[in-house]
């Protein structure tokens, strides 16, 4: 009798335990539900994790390398006066619903792209001058897109670009990518399924992706998100501070992952605005290169990121994170924290300490404040630092928290601040990614927005910079305006960059292959090479 | 009956409730004891308030005439009336318990009643309020002053009130039911008091009771109410003897008989 | 209960005294950022420990004390009495003035203060400095914290206007403020009492809250509100000592209760 059960049980095991390995799923949390699966209309977070997943691009930016690797296209090239690419194709893929893939799904993906009528955000980033775009179909694996005019970083532009199919009747829901959508319970989770058509292998031979289908909860609230990671839940949490991080260190160290340096960053800028109702002198301070540099080098940045960040976090150089390998100019240090240095460059312009309180070549006490907006914590412990810190240079600054409406009321509109401390999100590598910034006329280009013409010298001259490299096709070409666009930044300090912070995620550890990286998505860019543990997998 | 200190014929309204008096008439001569006799919701309150002027604040109106030392009080402003209220007219309620603020020391509450009409020295203040308490048999000691209503008995609390309401030696007093509230002997004590209070100081009193023999005790004449008017306004022992009218026989006859055991020896 | 009292007295005037003497009895000022030593634990040099940028919280929690306990009773102050007089004389009038009021109340609660805030926080220049901040937010709050209170007390009156005591007193001839004042009042004084003590602590609290808006204290200068907003990042109950500002909060709350209620007339 027990022999019996014994063998039963066992016939169990091996059973649960045989269906548990055929159907591994791997779990995470979306932060709200994708607003669309039309991968030419993903504007938002949610959305663009879904194209990610389920898409098939030309070419693919490989996350680690930050390097242009092959994808539905085996080739590619670029004219040499940067309006036309060429792709030769991988012959013989088929869509996830059956459909065979051919030049003309480019064609129609491209030319649905462009079409006005559908305002697609990635289209825009194609559109550098008026006219059609042309696709020419050369063979049933070659394909030729003219655009009328030149497009900086034109190859790159297709990581974004997920191929659709021109004749499945599934329309945008027949994918290329990994996976696709099998199960969307709105508000709730969507479930994707691994696309059995997918065309990459591992070096044995095996069909990737690894992991059988993917839940993807929608979860809002992120306290509940690292709960149902510490219980097991999720498998992984793409980005986490550095208070939860310390925390899971603590508590369970083999989840947390440092990845080091992202692509984002925390500055501070004074309103520059000429006509900001703010009085003269403190105009004439906030537009003085030397108050600048004085205030940026009376900082302590070290402190900064080993205090308010809990040192994950470094000093942070100027535009460009030094994570994005390519375009860091690296000839670059972050400004050093020498107060005596800021003395001498005040004086220069007429200012004098004494007794402890800085006064400008006319008497007046400077003081100024900083708004930052409420409920970041981390930017009220920089602020409350800074604080202490110009304190040491005898100014006296006063931080005010504002909820987020207000602050961009006051920074985009009303121009009613003196100065303000903000972070910058940065998701593309590209220097065009920055061009709505670093441009005079732009609208973000936050010190003041929106010039009729250059208000400085150097503005003018970083306009030139990056128009320049906009309408360069040589990358390094391209490099050498940008390196001195950097140069430029680091001197006079518009925006006056804080810290770096580092990419932080939460990774369980029953997924294997995983490297998180700094690129977005850090943890599963690799998603078709990752494992599932099968004791883990058996539970499920 | 030639000294008359107040003539009234009245009427009376509440908004959902017409005529609770009902051309109620009464007079009360000067040092006299009126008393007013007539079961629970006869009017006998609203008569009391209406004397006041005090029937506008519960939302009633009053018609006819109050002619006090000649004066009409209807249709006196109520600045006017205010000051007539504790100096011409006094009232003495029925629960002395709830007609004393809780939350006032006793000496507090007489030294408000006196300053409602008088502006003089604290001297001539606490002279009054002592007169007062001595009146009523009060101890005078500010150790009394200082306690609240509720660390003293009911007959003291009534005796309290009857003090404030002959602070001012008003000519007439309006008591409502003052000893229903009471037990047998400390009832007996005030009506004692009040009859004193009336011949020392010639006051009149208006003594509203549903209890005829009290105030018979008391009385010279009474009055007897019924649906809001005076049905019968004869002297006390007329009353007694010759009721006129059917509704005061029926009172008489409601009397408790004293039993025979307790009755022969007073033969 | 009198020993209890004592007790209570003595902790007060120790809270009092330490945080008027701040100066002296703290380490360091309540600003400066031991930056080596971020949230360490307590030691002889630090009794609390230090926050998350290497504050010293004993001299946080001595001078928010100060902050805190001077302006939230005087902002509490402020809305109880405008409760008072508001939902007083309303209820005490009642009628059409209470009808009015009271739909006045209903509308002033159903507005969206955060707007307001948001205006006034506009409105004020951003260089204030912290104590200037706090001090408005505060009135603010006392400005605006009166309505719920108002529509409790003006039931209470409501009720009070028809007791037996009221009534002497307005045929003693008392009216108008001194009525208002002298009898209404010292019978609304524990409900008002109790929504004063009820907004104390809701007060500290909602000023933490009005970090977000900029107004409220502004860093660094520490109040309780944002010492139990820190707590908020608390995770974990290994800290004890970070409950400092809770437990006083807590304690000195429950002192000026026990304090209190004593003073109240023996009910």
């Amino acid at each position: 009798m027990r022999r019996v059960l014994f063998t039963v049980l066992s016939l169990w095991l091996a059973f649960g335990s045989a269906r548990a390995q055929s159907a591994t799923q791997l779990r995470f949390c979306l932060r709200s539900e994708p607003k669309t699966f039309n991968p030419l209309l993903v504007e938002e977070d949610s959305s663009d994790t879904v194209r990610y997943l389920t898409g098939g691009v030309l070419v693919r930016l490989n996350r680690k390398t930050q390097k242009l690797e092959p994808g539905l296209a085996t080739d590619w090239k670029v004219s040499r006066d940067g309006r036309t690419i060429a792709f030769t194709l991988r012959p013989g893929l088929k869509f996830s619903d059956g459909t065979s893939f051919s030049a003309a799904d480019v064609a129609y993906t491209v030319q649905q792209m462009m079409e006005p009528s559908l305002h697609s955000p990635i289209g825009d980033t194609f559109r550098s001058g008026e006219g059609a775009t042309e696709s020419k179909i050369l063979a049933a694996d070659k394909v030729a897109i003219s655009f009328p005019a030149p497009v900086a970083g034109l190859d790159r532009l297709f990581d974004q670009v997920a191929i659709m199919s021109a004749s499945s009747a599934k329309k945008e829901m027949a994918v290329l990518g990994p996976y696709y959508v099998s199960e969307n319970h709105a508000g709730s989770y969507l479930m994707l399924e691994r696309n059995p058509n997918y065309w990459r292998q591992d070096a044995a031979g095996r069909p990737l992706p690894y992991i059988d289908s993917i839940r993807l909860d929608i979860q809002q609230n992120r306290d509940l998100e690292l709960l149902r990671l510490e219980r097991g839940e999720i498998d992984l949490v793409n980005s986490i501070d550095p208070e939860y991080y310390e925390k899971l260190v603590k508590e369970k160290p083999a989840l947390a992952h440092d990845a080091g340096p992202s692509l984002d960053s925390e500055h501070m800028w004074f309103n520059q605005v000429p006509t900001a109702a703010i009085s003269d002198y403190k105009k004439a301070w906030f537009q003085s290169a030397n108050f600048r540099r004085a205030v940026s080098e009376a900082i302590n940045r070290q402190d900064l990121a080993r205090i308010a960040f809990r040192g994950h976090a470094r000093p942070a150089v100027g535009i460009v994170s030094p994570a994005n390998q390519f375009w860091f100019n690296d000839k670059l240090r972050p400004h050093p924290f020498d107060q005596k240095s800021a003395l001498q460059r005040l004086q220069k312009d007429g200012f004098r300490l004494h007794d402890g309180v800085l006064r400008d070549v006319n008497g007046h006490v400077v003081e100024f404040s900083i708004i930052t907006n409420a409920g970041n914590r981390y930017r009220e412990r920089m602020a409350t630092m800074i604080q202490q810190d110009l304190a040491g240079v005898g100014m006296k600054v006063n931080v005010v928290t504002l909820d987020f409406p207000s602050l961009i009321e006051r920074i985009t509109r009303t121009f009613t601040y003196e100065a303000c401390l903000l972070g910058l999100v940065n998701t593309d590598l590209d220097p065009a990614s920055v061009m709505n910034v670093w441009l005079s006329s732009a609208e973000n280009h936050q010190w003041s927005p929106g010039e009729k013409k250059p208000a400085t010298a150097w503005e003018a001259e970083i306009d030139r910079l990056m128009r320049a490299q906009a309408s360069t096709l040589d990358d390094h070409r391209r490099k050498q305006y940008f390196d001195r666009v950097q140069e430029i930044a680091w001197e006079q300090e518009p925006f006056i960059y804080l810290v770096t912070k580092n990419a932080l995620s939460a990774i369980s550890t029953s997924l294997s292959n995983a490297q998180p990286v700094v690129l977005r998505p850090q943890v599963f860019w690799n998603v078709d090479e990752l494992k599932l543990a099968p004791e883990v997998a058996a539970t499920r | 009956m030639a000294d008359r200190l107040l003539e009234i014929r009245i009427s009376a309204d509440y908004p959902n409730k017409p005529a609770v008096l009902d051309d109620c008439s009464l007079e009360i001569g000067r040092g006299e004891i009126v008393g007013l006799v007539g079961k629970s919701g006869c009017g006998k309150s609203t008569l009391s308030l209406a004397l006041l002027g005090l029937l506008a604040w519960r939302g009633g109106q009053v018609r006819g005439s109050i002619r006090l030392n000649g004066r009409d009080l209807v249709g006196l402003s109520e600045g006017e009336m205010r000051k007539l209220r504790g100096r011409e007219i006094a009232l003495v309620l029925q629960s002395p318990m709830s007609a004393l603020n809780p939350a006032l020391k006793l000496g507090t509450q007489l030294h408000e009643a006196w300053k409602a009409h008088s502006s003089g020295s604290s001297e001539a203040c606490n002279r009054a309020v002592g007169e007062a308490l001595e009146n009523v048999s009060l101890p005078q000691e500010p150790a009394f002053l200082q306690r609240y209503p509720s660390q003293i008995s009911v007959g003291q609390a009534q005796r309290v009130l009857i003090a404030m309401a002959i602070l001012h030696r008003p000519p007439l007093l309006i008591a409502d039911e003052p000893t229903s509230a009471l037990d047998i002997i400390t009832q007996s004590e005030i009506l004692e008091l009040f009859s004193k209070v009336s011949r020392k100081l010639a006051m009149s009193i208006l003594y509203i009771s549903h209890d005829l023999l009290s105030l018979a005790s008391i009385s010279q004449r009474v009055a007897v109410m019924e649906n809001g008017a005076i049905v019968e306004c004869s002297p006390t022992m007329k009353i007694f003897r010759d009721p006129s009218h059917p509704y005061t026989r029926q009172l008489i006859r409601a009397l408790p008989v004293i039993p025979q055991v307790f009755a022969a020896p007073a033969r | 209960m009198r020993r209890a009292r004592q007790l209570a007295t003595v902790f007060l005037l120790l809270v009092a005294l330490a945080s008027a003497a701040a100066g002296f009895l703290a380490p360091s000022g309540y600003a400066h950022q031991f930056r080596d030593t971020p949230d360490a634990s307590p030691s002889r040099q630090h009794w609390l420990g230090t926050d998350d940028l290497g504050r010293d919280r004993f001299a946080r929690l001595l001078y928010g004390t100060r902050v805190s306990l001077c302006l939230a009773p005087a902002a509490a102050l402020l809305s109880s009495l405008l409760a008072a007089l508001i939902g007083g004389v309303a209820g005490f009038c009642g009628g059409r003035l209470e009808q009015l009021v009271l739909a006045g109340t209903d509308l002033f609660l159903s507005l969206p203060w955060l707007f307001l805030l948001i205006t006034i926080r506009a409105l004020l220049p951003l260089n204030l400095p912290p104590v200037t901040s706090v001090v408005i937010t505060f009135m603010l709050l006392g400005c605006l914290g009166w309505a719920v209170a108002a529509r409790v007390i003006c039931s209470d009156a409501h009720l009070l206007r028809n007791c037996d005591f009221i009534l002497l007193a307005r045929a003693s001839g008392l009216g108008g403020w001194r009525l208002l004042v002298r009898h209404l009042l010292p019978n609304l004084m524990p409900i008002v009492y109790a929504q004063f003590w009820l907004s104390i602590p809701i007060f500290i609290l909602t000023e933490a809250n009005l970090g977000i808006l900029g107004l409220g204290v502004s860093e660094p200068l520490p109040s309780w509100g944002t010492l139990l907003r820190d707590l908020e990042s608390c995770s974990s109950m290994s800290h004890l000592w970070q409950f400092a500002p809770l437990l006083l909060l807590i304690a000195a709350v429950s002192c000026f209760h026990l304090l209190v209620v004593d003073r109240e007339f023996p009910a």
